[in-house]
């Protein structure tokens, strides 16, 4: 490389980068830690002209915030639809990216469908999944529709269930979440998965069809040990998403983040954060250190396992 | 176990569908492969010698003729079933797994009458490695091992499961010289004390000459000739095996035969019977000259090479077809660089004469 | 080696032929899969779709209908004249915030990227690594503080505050270093030597070389703009500056909180419909840019 005399010319070109970072990146990392150990703190308090407030220094935020009755079903939200949909998505987008990799025509088709869900906007496509699933309720006792997910589901001959309309239940709530969360998902981990697979070398294929290896063995031996690179990012990011789900919940029910008569019932930790922006600066910031501290353990544990898994 | 190929042909349909031509890869190849023989097909790249090593394995289907192992018609049987042993060019190896797992493998898939028991496999997968040499490997990976090393292990993967016919890619390609030489006597060791009829695809001629029972010389999907390495290398059918085989290359004149005397350019160099009056490309190899004096051919000296045993002496002549003639003559015969010329007679068994069109060769008696 | 013989010769010639009918099964299911799985993904856009199209007397039947029996594009007019989503003030702020983030961003992007990659300063790859850190931190983290300083500096409801604190995004500027430092550095010294400027050499020699990583930046940063619903939501929740993707969530729904699907449906479509358009015919970019960075937008 060149041993460029004029170093200023480097940071002139990284000044406007720096800058902006410095302002809107590092300092809020600081500053986040600063008022999540400050007592009590809030931005109104400290800016107030006439009163003099000395916050003291203490753990009393990330108290406040596990002892409110609202953030453990943020956490326990959170935690659920992590671990519900990233295995769900996971193991869905293996079996599509391994079929598609194995055929030939429509194989182009197909994967362009299969992305199709990666270019669009959360938001929007989550009403599109409330219509979905919502009831339009009329005036005889059975709703005036039920919705096209509970006609399919009539078809097969079961019972209509009341998804996301008031009065619905906890658990058919997380299942419309997580129907959500996985469609929305699969496409990142299909177009990873399958560009995995399409990079492993044909000849361990053929080396394997030589031995005559059963179709199985040469998924559970070959493939998955080679993908298993790939499957640990997707993993991996999964989960680091799943931990900051939010506005897939607010695409499907809104910002009451619940079904009618039932507010914050799937609030989750991010949520739980922009409600505090703006008021509660201080149990905001705890709350997102917890959320950058669970996260971060949980790579930790993500990596830790896809070391021992991944064998090269 | 014999392995005959009767009239293999192979057709790829054209990958541009517009040209709509279509490529024969392998045309009419019909090969017997003695039980136990090593054998090398050779060619240069694109001959189709590998498309025809994969239709061996079954992982290619052959557009058509048949393949028989002994006695078996096994053209339509899929690769797992033919019980072969495949190394590829670049080996293979699962990068996952260790070298036991590796040579493990194979075994892990027998049915039925095959299975094995643990320790079964265990004590056939260390038998291969000792034959192969790589014992002391057994526990580590793929990525851990010197090139020769893989070569090795993927050799004992292939053996493992006593394979009825063993087939190499390129089995030396990816080694550097030295390697080479050492592992195609290796190639050669395993193959007499198995036993087992192997076939290699090489594009290198001193490779596939070195260790083979026999030798298949294919250019174009046609083959051109096939044989004894000796045999082929003595009494080559056309210019293309004559020019192929050899190091350093044949060397090529333009000549003609007049009165039963073949004539390079002006130079009269040998006397024969039972050819017509033609024009004809001749090929010397370079170890049929003979420094005479009063020898027929006389060449401007350029340079002599100095082997040790050997001299290898550069010269050129109007007639060549190549830029140089290099021939190759006993050390203790003394070459004088001054005097600018040299002056050969020609070994009458080293002088091969070839139609100028068709490029067979023209045999003769020699007077 | 004796004990090595051959393997037992064996008929197969019958299992092969029961081999190639499973072979056939397999594909059918493979195929069977694969379709139904499509009709999964894209079922969601088509009901979107004759939703949009359909009456609300249509949209309300119990038995619902799987193609409209009247095609009504009454739905479209009322998402273009409707007095609260003022879609085309939705539409000119979305816009013109994607495009000013998106430029501004790039020029900054290859700006660092170009330092990182082939000058030669110090503190370098401390710096850089720092900056790589900061990647790890989720998001929200920043949105507190940053929050106090727009509102500290009167930023609030302006189009600045949704330009300007998250245009840099520092795994972009990573991603186009890993591209630019690709290109031989000979290049770089053999301009030199021909007394190129870097600025000109940036332009001449390595934007044109890294393109189909910056058009895939700038599709990514672009979609980034499109679909942003948090920070804009926070900062600039007024008509004037509202984004698409916050009006949208918040129309339609009447005083009694009874949503006019159809209608809402037709809202969606148009939103979608420029998301569409980039995805067929810029869609190799943006699966290649895709599986390199493995974010969304």
């Amino acid at each position: 490389m060149v041993d460029s005399k004029h170093q200023w010319k480097a940071w002139l070109y990284l000044a406007p980068a720096i800058v902006l970072l410095l302002i809107f990146t590092v300092w809020p990392i600081i500053n986040t830690l600063r008022m999540a150990f400050l007592e009590g703190y809030t931005t109104a308090k400290e800016a107030n002209p006439f009163i003099d407030y000395e916050f003291t220094v203490g753990i009393g935020n990330f108290v406040r915030v596990i002892q409110y009755p609202g953030f453990m079903t943020c956490l326990q939200n959170t935690i659920l639809l992590c671990v519900l949909t990233v295995p769900i998505s996971t193991f869905l987008a293996l079996l599509i990216a391994v079929a598609l990799n194995s055929i030939k025509p429509l194989q182009r088709l197909l994967q362009t469908i299969f992305f199709m869900p990666y270019v669009t906007n959360s938001i929007a496509i989550g009403m599109v999944f409330a219509a979905m699933f919502n009831m339009i309720i009329g005036g005889s006792a059975r709703p005036d529709s039920v919705g096209i997910i509970n006609n399919v589901l009539e078809a097969l001959g079961f019972e209509y269930i009341n998804w996301m309309n008031a009065g619905s239940e906890y658990w058919a709530n997380i299942v419309v979440m997580v129907v959500y969360i996985v469609w929305n998902a699969l496409p990142f981990k299909i177009l990873i998965l399958l560009g995995g697979l399409q990079s492993v070398n044909k000849q361990y294929y053929e080396a394997a069809r030589v031995d005559g290896t059963p179709k199985w063995r040469v998924f559970t031996r070959i493939t998955i040990p080679l993908l298993s690179p790939m499957l640990a990012y997707v993993i991996i990011t999964g989960f680091i998403g799943g931990f900051k789900e939010y506005s897939s919940i607010v695409g499907i029910f809104g910002e009451s983040m619940g079904p009618v008569g039932n507010d914050y019932a799937l609030d989750t930790m991010v949520g739980f954060i922009y409600r505090a922006i703006g008021n509660q600066e201080g149990t905001a910031s705890a709350a997102a250190l917890i959320l950058f501290a669970i996260i971060f353990v949980v790579t930790m544990i993500n990596l830790a396992v896809s070391k021992k898994s991944t064998h090269y | 176990m014999k392995v005959v190929l009767q009239n293999l042909t192979k057709i790829f349909p054209s990958r541009d569908k517009k040209a709509g031509k279509e490529v024969v890869a392998v045309n009419d190849f019909t090969f017997e492969i003695p039980d136990g023989k090593l054998v090398g097909l050779l060619g240069p790249s694109g001959c189709g010698k590998s498309t025809t090593l994969y239709m061996i394995s079954g992982l290619q289907k052959p557009t058509g003729g048949r393949i028989f192992f002994g006695e078996d018609d096994v053209t339509e049987l899929t690769t797992e079933n033919r019980g072969i042993g495949l190394v590829f060019q670049n080996y293979a190896l699962y990068p996952h797994m260790t070298v036991k797992q590796n040579i493990l493998f194979p075994l892990q898939n027998l049915k039925g009458a095959d299975k094995m028991t643990k320790d079964q496999m265990l004590e056939r997968a260390y038998n291969v490695a000792k034959l192969v040499q790589i014992d002391e490997l057994m526990e580590r990976k793929p990525s851990e091992l010197s090139g020769g090393q893989q070569q090795r292990v993927a050799i004992a993967r292939a053996l493992v499961k006593m394979p009825r016919v063993l087939l190499l890619d390129e089995p030396l390609s990816n080694l550097d010289a030295r390697l080479r030489l050492q592992t195609r006597e290796e190639i050669r060791r395993i193959q007499k004390e198995t036993g087992i009829t192997t076939v290699f695809v090489t594009h290198d001629q001193e490779e596939a000459m070195s260790i083979s029972d026999m030798i298949v010389v294919m250019k174009l999907g046609v083959v051109q000739q096939t044989g004894k390495p000796q045999d082929v290398y003595d009494d080559p059918t056309n210019l293309f095996v004559a020019k192929f085989l050899g190091t350093p290359p044949i060397n090529v004149f333009d000549g003609c035969v007049k009165d039963g005397k073949v004539y390079i350019g002006q130079d009269k160099v040998l006397e024969i019977s039972g050819v017509a009056d033609q024009d004809v490309t001749i090929g010397i190899r370079p170890e049929g000259f003979e420094l005479d004096p009063a020898g027929g051919l006389t060449c401007q000296l350029s340079n002599v090479e100095v082997m040790g045993r050997d001299v290898s002496v550069v010269s050129t002549h109007p007639a060549s077809v190549n830029p140089s003639v290099r021939s190759i003559i006993d050390a203790d015969n003394k070459v004088d660089l001054g005097a600018g010329i040299v002056r050969y007679s020609i070994k009458p068994h080293k002088i091969f004469l070839f139609n100028k069109e068709t490029e067979e060769r023209i045999y003769f008696e020699v007077k | 080696m004796s004990e090595i013989k051959t393997m037992r010769d064996r008929d197969m010639q019958k299992v092969s032929a029961q081999q190639s009918v499973m072979k056939v099964l397999g594909k059918i299911v493979v195929y069977a899969f694969l379709i139904i799985m499509a009709i999964i993904v894209i079922f969601p856009f088509y009901w979107m779709i004759i939703s949009s199209l359909k009456e609300m007397n249509e949209y309300r039947r119990s038995v619902p209908t799987l193609f409209p029996e009247v095609i009504d594009f009454m739905n479209y007019v009322e998402v273009f004249t409707n007095e609260d989503l003022l879609l085309g003030q939705l539409f000119y702020n979305t816009v013109l915030v994607g495009v000013v983030s998106t430029a501004g961003g790039l020029v900054i992007t290859v700006l660092s990227a170009f330092a990182f990659a082939r000058l030669e300063f110090k503190g370098k790859n401390a710096l850089f690594a720092a900056l790589l850190a900061t990647m790890m931190i989720p998001g929200e983290l920043f949105t507190i503080t940053n929050y106090q300083t727009v509102f500290m500096w009167g930023w609030i409801e302006t189009y600045r505050v949704l330009i300007i604190p998250f245009m840099v995004s520092v795994f972009y500027i990573y991603l186009l270093r890993q591209n630019f430092l690709q290109i031989p550095n000979e290049l770089y010294l053999a301009a030199k030597v021909d007394g190129c400027s870097d600025l000109k050499y940036l332009w001449k020699v390595m934007i044109p070389l890294a393109l189909p990583t910056i058009i895939s930046i700038t599709i990514l940063k672009m979609m980034g703009s499109w679909n942003s619903y948090m920070w804009p939501r926070l900062v600039a929740n007024d008509d004037a500056h509202r984004l698409i993707t916050n009006g949208l969530r918040t129309a339609f729904t009447n005083a009694e909180g009874v949503t006019d699907i159809p209608v809402q449906m037709a809202a969606v479509a148009v939103v979608s419909l420029p998301l569409f358009l980039v995805f067929i015919f810029l869609r190799k970019y943006i699966m290649k840019g895709v599986s390199r960075s493995g974010i969304k937008g």
